[in-house]
């Protein structure tokens, strides 16, 4: 079957284990105001423009007969200083799994693998489950919200070698608030994930003000006890990719309270 | 770290003590009236620009020498130049570079036995070093440095018996190369033949690890004092290069103390000079490879790294014996050579790959039916701009160098074990690419007529302006694991290869290609428009053995796919694959880790050698507006670092539209 893609992002180090390379789905059911990849929120594939490249020259607005630019009515091959591209690639789980294998021992002796990412991969949760099966040979770990029918979240899980768990919010009046969502079935497969044997770590991200307040990373500490988690400071210029979309990055430019937030942990650390 | 002496080098305050000796501008015209040799030339000035030295012992300075003179007449009047270039080939300035010279049995065995072996010239001129020495030594015994005065009361005229005389000793010949008229002098394999030296010295207790540490650091400021005063296309391109590590004749590996003392030292220091080298093979150790990434964490674009299961190999192939290949050296940047008895000439010519597809495609394309055809023509071309290469290269004439001479064995005058010729391979990923999209959309999908293709080069994609977008960001490209991108690469190395195969050049020797481009990469893409690549006009090629500069890639790890297909075995003369990562990516051990086993990885899939940046854009951007706030920022050019806002405008900005690698 086919799925769609934004980005396929070769030595990502923070990804997992060693170094990886990392498959980003397309399509997100939350709608975090922090969110760094807003390409991935929409399933379909949308097209982005580098405006600071731009001279005007209107040669993308030239009628062509690409089936991909169908959607936008500009001409996403047509710039010459390649400011437009269209985020999200149809690709099928052959052709994916081809790509990936072709690296695997490469991937092995820098003790890493592969990391779907997101977008939300559970989204696609049969196409990422079809792909992870034709990878055989490679660590498989999986950057998830959790945000999945329990079901289609374990059938997920079961596949990948290591799970990368996000908690934003305990309260769920907050995370309706801040992604858009409840996180009711999320806390029911991290329940289920502390319990399910794999390995895992937890990724909570440090939103100045939503998520990195005391009583929000208490509670998250207090559910997740010594399971080790790793703290991503907010950084502003995750927001750099809103105006290619024609978006407006929510959040402002606000920097973390200068303080140790792994002390809230029993065995947490900061990824910069 | 001695602070006082770091910041006097830094700050430059040591430049108060030049003095230029305008009267002596002219002596190449006082040599010319007395019609003298050119090595009595050589000689006479060595003797006169050490008799105008000053000693000068700098504040906690514990190794000396340093020019003070900054006059620097040529030996030689332009008329005669004129001359000696109509008779013979000149080779860059026409005196010695990128040598490696016996530091080892000098420093062992003293300068007054080597003396007793050399020519009149030689004499002259190791006389005209003792007599500097003892100048330095009074000095020192003035100013209560009795320390100093007494290693200079040993050396030069002795071997040295312990780690500081033999530090010494290397600065006094180092020195005295340079003085002499040799550039680019390389340091060779100073961490094997210092190490006994250091190794005895702790063995009495004389130096911990701190305390030797510390006088390295001394001792490798000493390349950073007037290295501004010798010749350089841009400042920094000294060629004082040092290696570490790698395996010895036996085939043991050697990285020892020393080796790791001056990865450290050169992290200290974050200073230009000397150049670091480190060897390694597919038994090397990950923690060799971490030290070197935490030296690649300072910016400073050190460790350059270079396989020795690839590079002996090749030397092997070429000729080269087993023990020398196993010693092999780096010279000014990246191309191996041989020390102490190679006199290869390692950059004496480049062969630029785009115009040979820029010839092809204007003379060949239009009647070559398939692709085959094509790349018939491409062969033809390579191997008859080859032959002409090779051709121009006849009855080349060296000015002679007494010292070097002496340092050398058996010699250079007639040549030494070596005489091999080394050519740049420049612009391979725009080949590689133009031949990907001459291939895929004239021959494979004819998307582009043979007619349309060269209109649109010629235009610089004025006309038939729709092409460009597809042929600069939608093509194969180079450093994408794109099989047709990459089997033209490998194609045109082999052919480059081959094609050197068997001429013998006019010193006896042979031609080895490589993979370097050095400034050719802006000298060689002015001399041809745009390419089939989508490369506009006035563009720049990448440099050395790397992607073209708006090639898309996935990151390293294609690149490195990419860029490990062809046999570079065979264009072993050198050149590095450079990869540019965001100074973010060295943040924690775990990612200099990670770095670490991804160059491990590049070993051994069989790369020859890779160049590791870690940059800051914004810190780039900010210097070229504000560049008096960063004086001290450092980048990597071709093959050698260099300071940021000392660099022209062109390739300042060469450097910021490299590809980088962020987390």
């Amino acid at each position: 079957m086919n799925g769609t893609i934004f980005d396929i992002k070769e030595f990502s180090i923070h990804d997992g284990p060693g170094a990886r390379i990392t498959v980003f789905l397309k399509g997100c059911p939350l709608r975090c105001q922090w969110c760094h990849n807003p390409e991935g929120l929409l399933p379909t594939p949308q097209l982005m423009v580098k405006e600071s490249l731009c001279t005007h020259c209107n040669r993308c607005f030239v009628s062509c007969k690409h089936e991909e630019c169908k959607p936008f009515h500009r001409c996403a091959h047509a710039c010459p200083n390649g400011c437009l591209s269209i985020s999200g690639e149809s690709i099928s789980s052959f052709r994916l799994a081809e790509r990936l294998n072709e690296n695997a021992i490469l991937l092995k002796s820098l003790n890493g693998g592969i990391t779907f990412s997101g977008g939300e991969p559970l989204m696609q949760a049969d196409f990422v489950c079809e792909t992870a099966d034709q990878l055989p040979a490679l660590h498989k770990a999986i950057q998830t919200s959790g945000y999945a029918d329990p079901k289609v979240y374990q059938k997920v899980v079961a596949k990948m070698d290591y799970v990368m768990q996000d908690i934003k919010l305990i309260s769920e009046q907050g995370h309706l608030k801040y992604t858009g969502a409840s996180n009711a079935k999320i806390l029911k497969n991290i329940d289920w994930l502390l319990h399910s044997g794999k390995e895992y770590v937890f990724r909570i991200p440090l939103i100045p003000d939503i998520t990195d307040t005391e009583e929000n990373l208490t509670a998250i500490s207090q559910l997740i006890g010594e399971a080790s988690a790793e703290l991503m400071p907010y950084n502003f210029l995750a927001g750099a990719k809103y105006q290619m979309l024609g978006m407006t990055f929510p959040l402002a430019d606000h920097p973390n309270r200068k303080e140790d937030f792994t002390k809230f942990f029993q065995n947490a650390k900061l990824i910069s | 770290m001695q602070t006082i002496l770091y910041d006097f080098i830094v700050n430059q305050k040591h430049h108060r003590f030049r003095r230029s000796f305008p009267e002596y501008e002219n002596l190449a015209e006082e040599f010319s009236n007395e019609h003298l040799s050119p090595i009595e030339r050589m000689t006479r000035r060595f003797e006169l620009l050490t008799s105008l030295e000053t000693p000068v012992l700098l504040p906690d300075e514990k190794i000396c020498f340093m020019r003070t003179v900054t006059t620097y007449p040529d030996c030689f009047t332009p008329e005669e130049w004129q001359t000696i270039k109509e008779n013979h080939y000149v080779h860059e300035l026409g005196y010695l570079s990128n040598l490696s010279p016996d530091y080892e049995r000098v420093i062992a065995s003293g300068l007054l036995t080597v003396q007793q072996n050399a020519d009149s010239y030689g004499k002259r001129i190791i006389d005209a070093i003792f007599r500097l020495s003892d100048r330095y030594r009074d000095e020192a015994e003035k100013q209560g440095k009795t320390a100093l005065a007494e290693v200079l009361t040993r050396i030069p005229r002795y071997g040295a018996t312990s780690f500081y005389e033999a530090l010494q000793f290397f600065r006094i010949l180092h020195y005295s190369l340079w003085l002499e008229g040799n550039y680019h002098n390389t340091v060779g394999r100073f961490d094997q033949y210092m190490y006994p030296y250091l190794k005895a010295d702790m063995e009495r207790g004389l130096y911990t690890r701190e305390s030797a540490l510390a006088l390295l650091e001394d001792f490798f400021l000493s390349f950073n004092k007037d290295s501004d005063l010798y010749h350089g296309v841009q400042q920094g391109d000294n060629g004082q290069s040092m290696v570490l590590g790698g395996i010895d004749e036996y085939g043991n590996d050697v990285f020892n103390l020393l080796s790791e003392l001056c990865l450290q030292a050169s992290k200290n220091l974050l200073m230009i000079d000397p150049k670091i080298n480190l060897r390694v093979g597919k038994n090397t150790p990950i923690s060799v490879f971490e030290l070197g990434s935490e030296l690649t964490k300072a910016g400073l674009g050190f460790p350059q790294y270079s396989n020795d299961d690839i590079v002996i190999d090749g030397l092997i192939k070429l000729g080269y014996d087993l023990k020398d290949a196993r010693n092999y050296v780096v010279a000014a940047c990246w191309e191996f050579i041989i020390p102490k008895v190679g006199t290869d000439i390692p950059n004496i010519a480049a062969l630029s790959f785009p115009k040979i597809i820029d010839t092809c495609l204007h003379r060949d394309l239009m009647h070559c039916k398939t692709y085959d055809a094509f790349t018939d023509c491409i062969r033809k071309e390579i191997q008859s701009e080859c032959d002409r290469i090779c051709g121009s290269i006849q009855n080349l004439w060296f000015v002679p160098s007494p010292l070097m001479n002496c340092m050398m064995d058996p010699g250079v005058y007639e040549g030494g074990k070596y005489n091999n010729f080394g050519i740049h391979g420049t612009g391979i990923a725009t080949a590689a690419d133009s031949l990907a999209a001459i291939e895929k959309y004239i021959y494979l999908d004819k998307k582009i007529s043979k007619t349309d293709l060269i209109q649109a080069v010629d235009s610089n994609f004025e006309k038939h302006s729709e092409f460009l977008p597809l042929l600069r960001y939608e093509a194969p490209k180079m450093g994408c694991n794109d099989e047709i991108a990459d089997n033209n690469a490998v194609f045109l190395l082999d052919v480059f290869s081959d094609s050197l195969k068997g001429k013998i050049n006019c010193r006896g020797g042979i031609y080895r290609a490589g993979t370097g481009s050095a400034m050719y990469y802006l000298w060689h893409a002015s001399e041809i428009g745009a390419s089939p690549d989508g490369r506009r006009q006035g563009e720049a090629f990448g440099t050395n053995f790397s992607p073209s500069l708006f090639a898309k890639t996935r990151g390293p790890i294609s690149v490195i796919h990419s860029f490990t297909k062809p046999d570079l075995k065979k264009v072993i003369n050198g050149g590095p694959l450079t990869l540019e990562f965001a100074s973010s990516m060295f943040q924690s051990p775990d990612s200099i880790h990670k770095v670490a086993s991804l160059v491990k990885a590049f070993i051994a899939l069989g790369g020859h050698q890779l160049q590791l940046n870690a940059v800051n854009t914004d810190l780039m951007k900010d210097a070229q507006l504000h560049p008096e706030k960063h004086r001290q920022l450092v980048v990597r050019i071709w093959g050698w670092s260099a300071y940021f806002v000392e660099l022209d405008k062109a390739y300042q900005n060469h450097v910021m539209q490299r590809q980088q690698y962020v987390v």
